[in-house]
């Protein structure tokens, strides 16, 4: 279903939302976050695109598992904290982040369907906005089989035609959002087609970075595994965790107990996002660690997403967003090191 | 101004007569307007050093890595390793000096002078130049930046984009170097600490509303850290790997390691993190300004350390990094340190 909804009545549709929680990305001091919307007026289609993608809210960097405590005679009672199914839009999703959430969705169901990230996932809407200009000048996606315009994982695209939005129905969930204002969209004009046919050429070519034969690396990530390349490309690296927390396809997580000194028996079992650019991410017990430096740790990043997860799920586990690049404080550049990847040896 | 091709003579002629073993300095990054690190280890990558406006990074903090690796060879090579050092990066080896976390002979250290201006920030640069791409930004007569856009050329006056902290800096040449590349000049800096002064004129209230929004950010991606050539601690307080676990390690001993902080990145948890880091940092801290550049979401890290540097000079008349003869400010006591605040 393809509609057109004026800039001027978009206000009136996120009134009529009032049962969902809405998020949206909003400014502050510089600063673009997915926060939940307070006032209608404040979205923009102005914007970027966010430091941190809306995985934060589907999958929370911290979440409480359940609480624990030891009572006399009936031992230690356990409640359950599963999220409660709270409808939920996200508004302006960039089509690379719609798509990373569809790359998590893989990884949290199969074997086992992860209940925490399942009730957040199936009660969100995801409203995207297509790029018609790439929000990073270090974007890729047309080298991960993405698009400006993609609208994998999303349930209504929007794109911004200036005083008005064109807007495509993807998803029954879609339907619905739309249909609790439906009065509001009117019918596309023949034109807007073609208008938007044309805004999609033009944002593709204004994409200039890009990795070149993407579909050789994963063989060559295995062919190089034991190369001093990975040395070499990692010298700069500071082990910090920007790459890792802000990408919005990475989803390791860690576990643990929080109590307090006092009542050992008594606390929360959290969930925390975990970083494979740290230290002791991959320290055991005995206190061998298997990634003990920072280039087998920047080799174990590339080659999850580009050679693990395509053998797994037959797909990129990077959506292009270029995150990862814009904000390493020492200019790691994945782009730059998939490319030599190729050519390495050749 | 500093020559370049100077610069580059001296790096080449350092690699080819083996005094060093590489050289740590910038390169051109492959995307976006900084300077990147680079690892300098034959004559012929020479070319491509550069010096500019985007060489913000402090560089000492890969000394770090340099130990590490050094420890971990049999037969290790002793050369000294070239760095390039402005003088904010400069103080930095005089405090690792101080701590004799490296040796003088370890490094020899190219100096630069920024003259009489400095590095540039990425941020305000950006609003000057309003959605142009950046191409080149160089150093020019009268304390310009000349700014190379895909729309043409500008000059912008080099303090109107300076980084914070080099508007503040009074070790604009390096005062510890074995060469120095540009001219020697101590410039006046107009009022000390004066970026403090808006936090300061804030109600403790008002304080604690000003940090909890920005803590709250805090994705505890440890950047700040990562980034600082102070946090070399082989054992950082927020890392489980701290616990040194062996194969006689009992249960027990292991159940009754010192969890200091949650992995969770909640309020309480990132103030623990950011006043031990600040704690950390008193008398120690040269104001390079890394931890802020770096932080993803933000957070404006350096006031907390700017503050602490404050305090060292209020109460102990203490200058960070300007001396490496003179004992670092935790290891030593006069008899004349104030001890009112001991209680």
């Amino acid at each position: 279903m393809e509609k057109i909804l004026t800039k001027q009545t978009f206000p009136q549709w996120i009134e009529k939302l009032k049962s969902y929680t809405i998020y949206a990305p909003v400014k502050d001091e510089g600063h673009w976050s997915y926060e939940i919307l307070e006032d209608a007026a404040s979205i923009s289609p102005e914007y970027p695109n966010a430091v941190e993608s809306p995985k934060k809210i589907i999958f929370p960097q911290r979440e409480i598992l359940f609480d624990f405590g030891s009572q006399e005679n009936t031992g230690v009672a356990v409640n359950e904290n599963l999220p409660a199914e709270q409808p939920t839009v996200i508004f302006g999703v960039r089509p690379c982040d719609a798509k990373a959430l569809t790359l998590t969705d893989k990884v949290f169901s199969g074997d086992f369907e992860d209940p925490y990230y399942w009730k957040r996932r199936n009660a969100a809407v995801l409203v995207g906005l297509a790029c018609n200009t790439p929000p990073s000048p270090n974007c890729f996606c047309l080298s991960v089989n993405g698009s400006p315009f993609s609208k994998e994982g999303l349930d209504v695209l929007l794109t911004d035609l200036g005083d008005a939005y064109f807007v495509e129905v993807l998803t029954e969930k879609g339907e619905q959002l739309v249909g609790a204002a439906g009065n509001l969209f009117s019918d596309t004009p023949d034109k807007t087609k073609s208008e938007v046919k044309k805004l999609r050429t033009e944002a593709e070519k204004k994409i200039t970075r890009q990795v070149k034969d993407a579909d050789r690396i994963p063989a060559k990530l295995k062919e190089i595994f034991d190369e001093p390349f990975w040395e070499d490309e990692a010298l700069g690296c500071i082990r910090c965790g920007i790459c890792t927390y802000l990408c919005p396809t990475c989803h390791c997580f860690d576990i643990n107990d929080e109590v307090a000194s006092n009542s050992p028996l008594k606390g929360k079992r959290v969930r925390t996002w975990d970083n494979c650019q740290f230290p002791d991410f991959t320290m055991h017990s005995s206190g061998h660690n298997p990634r003990p430096d920072k280039a087998s740790r920047l080799r174990q990043r590339i080659s999850h997403k580009y050679n693990y997860f395509v053998e797994l799920y037959n797909e990129y586990q990077c959506t292009g967003c270029g995150r990862c690049i814009d904000k390493c404080p020492v200019g790691i550049d994945i782009i730059e090191v998939l490319n030599k990847v190729n050519e390495y040896g050749a | 101004m500093v020559n370049i091709e100077d610069l580059k003579r001296e790096a080449k002629h350092l690699l080819d007569q083996g005094k060093v073993k590489y050289i740590i300095g910038y390169k051109k990054g492959t995307h976006g307007i900084l300077a990147a690190p680079f690892f300098i280890k034959t004559p012929e990558e020479v070319d491509d050093l550069v010096w500019d406006p985007t060489c913000v990074h402090n560089l000492t903090r890969f000394l770090d890595d340099e130990k590490k690796k050094k420890a971990r060879q049999k037969e290790p090579d002793q050369r000294p390793v070239g760095i390039i050092v402005k003088g904010c990066d400069s103080r930095a080896i005089n405090v690792l000096l101080q701590e004799e976390f490296i040796k003088r002979e370890d490094v020899y250290l190219i100096g630069i002078s920024c003259e009489n201006t400095g590095v540039l920030d990425e941020k305000k640069l950006a609003e000057k130049t309003n959605g142009r791409q950046v191409e080149k930004v160089e150093f020019a007569e009268e304390d310009n930046f000349v700014i190379l856009t895909d729309e043409g050329k500008m000059e912008i006056p080099a303090r109107e984009i300076l980084a914070e902290r080099c508007i503040e800096c009074k070790t604009n040449t390096p005062v510890v170097k074995d060469v120095l590349f540009g001219e020697d000049i101590v410039r006046s800096v107009a009022g000390d600490f004066k970026s403090l002064e808006e936090i300061e004129a804030l109600s403790g209230e008002e304080r604690w509303a000003f940090w909890k929004k920005h803590l709250d950010k805090c994705i505890r991606c440890y950047a700040c850290r990562s980034v600082c050539p102070m946090c070399y601690c082989e054992e950082c307080v927020v890392d489980t790997i701290n616990f040194a676990v062996t194969a006689d390690t009992s249960a027990k001993e292991k159940a009754q390691k010192i969890k200091w902080i949650e992995k969770s990145p909640v309020l309480s948890e990132n103030f623990v993190y950011h006043m031990v880091r600040a704690m950390h940092l008193a008398g120690r801290c040269v104001d390079c300004g890394e931890c802020e550049r770096v932080c993803p979401v933000d957070i404006p890290i350096r006031l907390l350390n700017k503050k602490m540097e404050k305090e060292a000079k209020e109460l102990f008349d203490y200058d960070v990094g300007l001396d490496h003869d003179r004992p670092s400010l935790v290891a030593s006591f006069r008899d004349e340190d104030p001890e009112d605040f001991i209680r």
